[in-house]
């Protein structure tokens, strides 16, 4: 069986820096396939050698069945990229830069100026589209930014953390037009480091750390990997690490982390862990404001596997 | 095709983009503007200049004894008062020193030339501390310059014609003859004559002027040595400006390398030499507009002949390859566009000094050698040869040297751009 996308044993190295490492997964045609992993997983990096900007050190991966090393411009035509930085031109209006990336993917005359239409009206700009982008909104430019990828309908889109640093307003709007897309039948590769985001999405998820993939299956497998753990956020008055040391020994605690003042705990059982949590805090006189006792979740499982939590 | 659509989407940027408008054209024009005022109105002829007010006061007199028809205060007097200075001298009589002087004190003139009474006289004695006094308006430079340079010359003349005079007495004397007083005069004459003849084709005949290059004739206009010289003055301009406008333009690909839309085009099926192609064809076209537009600006402000239209297609075409060759391989070198500006200064101001941009006008040996090595200098002699009127066949030389310069920078470029993009 084909599939849209199918990622073996991709490496990338940059001198002494294992970048991805034996990364593999892949996505049927028509799913939504979520890479997951906290800042410098190699997320990008592995999109980016999927997109054609940078050549694997070893491995190799298809996009509808055309090698990214071997046919690297019949995987590209397949393919719709979405970057996770603004990637148009400022001084270009919306129309212009549609047109421009359209060209680029191949398209011309009739066809071209129909496509454009059309994407103008899916990403809700055709009323704006004489405006230079420069002047749009940052949710604008995003949609502009994903239309750009949409022209050519790619059976493949590839889309890295398109909701970093916007309103939630437009990140709605993006995760809506996510679903759109997939409904139509295309492919997505989503890049995220939002456990909400990747459970919303996606038919399938892969987590990544350090540059590998770490777990890869459904929401629900993933969350079977957990077992019959629960997470417990717990809120502290003062940094987690004078405490820390104590609770990672208290009997029926597998995982604990600490950041940015915040604790997340993996226990057995939080009815039992819970009072020798309070006590291990009192002896070394650092008070709990809040305790939030969670159903295990993605970022439970990151926790899991990792022993770190997935925030930022 | 994509070439196309790259270069007609950069192009449209620069159209829009302040900074390279004012570097292509706003810059150039500005600068040309600015030449034109100060040398315009010479080039087209019509020389205009704040006549030098002038007083004389001429006490000479004519000894008794003297071999000589009119004193030679009178020499000097009539130097101001002839015709052809009479477009920018203004000469006028006064009757002493004290009258001039207070002329002077006024502003009425300024310069006044006080000749002794005893000028011929001392002169004919042999005296050495004969003098002409000259007075003049503090506030200003040139027109007593002038004036004191007249002078000196005139003095040197006359100076002159007593040492021949002196010299043929003695020679004549030696071979037992004398000279016939009734011939004195003439022989004064003749050599005033001659004296003035030398002067005139010393500084005054455009034949004699100190440039190698010749601006051929405009069928129906005079061409005269400022057009020459504006000619090579605007060559220097707009081989300097040419290229700075490429390295400027191919600066875009730096730009798009820092706003994303670089990597975006990589993950398009467009290859990196398809790129780069669009880029060169934009800059390409960039640079020639700002060419023919100085081109075209040069020859109807300063009446300039940029010489047979095959040549000055030669001369701006090779003029092209190698700025847009050059734009790709100092480009290449660089890794932000915050670096370029700095290195395209430094780079482009260094490279045009040692090829004699900046001293067109001037033939200095050593730039003329380094000059081998910059395309700018190659440029500059392509033009040169054009200005001078020579046929597209003289061209071919620094034509193909700037053609081959250009396609191995570019080939240099793209393969350093490869690499860092690969």
């Amino acid at each position: 069986m084909s599939f849209a996308i199918e990622v073996k044993n991709l490496k990338k190295s940059f001198g002494d820096l294992q970048a991805v490492q034996d990364a593999s997964f892949k996505a049927d045609s028509g799913e939504v396939l979520s890479l997951l992993g906290p800042n410098g997983a190699g997320k990008s990096t592995t999109i980016s050698m999927l997109s054609g900007l940078l050549a694997p050190t070893e491995g190799d991966a298809s996009i509808m069945g055309h090698s990214i090393t071997k046919e690297p411009e019949a995987a590209k035509k397949s393919l719709g990229v979405v970057p996770q930085d603004i990637a148009l031109y400022p001084d270009l209006s919306a129309r212009e830069n549609l047109v421009f990336w359209g060209k680029m993917y191949g398209l011309r005359g009739a066809a071209l100026k129909q496509r454009v239409d059309e994407v103008l009206e899916t990403i809700g700009l055709a009323d704006r589209q004489k405006d230079h982008v420069g002047k749009f909104s940052g949710g604008m430019k995003r949609r502009v930014n994903i239309g750009a990828a949409l022209l050519h309908k790619p059976a493949v889109i590839i889309m890295d953390e398109p909701t970093v640093g916007i309103d939630p307003q437009s990140r709605r709007h993006i995760l809506d037009n996510v679903k759109e897309l997939n409904q139509k039948g295309m492919t997505v590769l989503y890049t995220t480091h939002y456990m909400e985001e990747a459970a919303e999405l996606s038919d399938h998820i892969a987590i990544m750390d350090k540059g590998r993939v770490i777990a890869y299956g459904t929401h629900d497998e993933l969350i079977k990997l957990v077992g019959e753990e629960t997470r417990i956020d717990i809120t502290l008055n003062t940094e987690g690490e004078k405490v820390l040391s104590a609770w990672r020994t208290t009997e029926g605690v597998s995982k604990i982390d600490s950041l940015d003042g915040k604790v997340t705990a993996l226990v057995d059982d939080s009815n039992r862990v819970l009072p020798r949590l309070f006590e291990a805090a009192s002896k070394v006189n650092v008070r709990i404001t809040s305790v939030d006792i969670q159903e295990p979740n993605l970022e439970t499982v990151f926790l899991h596997l990792t022993g770190r939590a997935l925030r930022d | 095709m994509k070439i196309l659509d790259i270069a007609f989407k950069d192009l449209v940027r620069s159209a829009r983009s302040f900074f390279l408008i004012g570097m292509t054209l706003a810059a150039p024009l500005l600068v040309t503007v600015l030449i034109y005022f100060a040398f315009g109105s010479m080039t087209s002829g019509d020389v205009s200049m704040t006549a030098i007010k002038v007083g004389v006061v001429n006490a000479d007199v004519l000894p008794a004894d003297a071999p000589l028809e009119v004193p030679l205060g009178e020499n000097v007097r009539s130097m101001f008062f002839d015709e052809s200075v009479q477009s920018w001298i203004t000469a006028s009589d006064y009757a002493d020193e004290a009258a001039a002087r207070e002329a002077v004190n006024a502003q009425e003139i300024g310069v006044a030339i006080i000749i002794p009474a005893t000028f011929t006289e001392d002169y004919l004695a042999g005296k050495t501390d004969t003098a002409i006094t000259i007075l003049q308006d503090p506030t200003l430079t040139i027109g007593p310059t002038v004036v004191r340079d007249m002078v000196t010359t005139m003095l040197d003349g006359v100076a002159g014609g007593g040492i021949a005079y002196l010299i043929v007495n003695e020679r004549m004397e030696a071979n037992g003859k004398t000279l016939d007083p009734a011939t004195v005069p003439s022989f004064f004459e003749r050599y005033a004559n001659w004296y003035a003849d030398f002067q005139r084709a010393l500084f005054h005949s455009p034949e004699k002027a100190a440039l190698v290059v010749t601006s051929p004739a405009v069928s129906g206009e005079t061409s005269n040595s400022l057009q020459t010289m504006m000619g090579l003055i605007m060559s220097g301009q707009l081989i300097f400006f040419s290229f700075f406008t490429g390295a400027y333009a191919m600066m875009s690909i730096l730009q798009e390398a820092e706003e994303g839309t670089l990597a975006r085009i990589f993950t398009t099926p467009t290859d990196r030499t398809t790129i780069l192609a669009g880029k060169f064809l934009a800059v390409l076209f960039t640079v020639i507009i700002q060419g023919v537009v100085l081109l075209v600006a040069g020859h109807y402000l300063f009446k300039i002949n940029w010489g047979e239209t095959g040549s000055f297609t030669l001369s701006l075409l090779g003029q092209m390859f190698a700025s847009v060759g050059l734009a790709v391989l100092l480009v290449s070198f660089i890794k932000t566009s915050k670096q370029a500006g700095p290195i395209f200064g430094g780079a482009l101001t260094g490279l045009g000094m040692i090829s004699g941009l900046f001293t067109t006008n001037i033939p200095i040996a050593a730039f003329d050698t380094m000059g081998n090595f910059t395309p700018q200098g190659w440029v500059l002699k392509a033009w040169r040869l054009s200005l001078a009127g020579q046929p597209a066949s003289e061209l071919i030389v620094p034509f193909l040297v700037l053609v081959v310069m250009g396609i191995v920078m570019f080939a240099i470029g793209a393969v350093m751009f490869r690499k860092r993009f690969a």
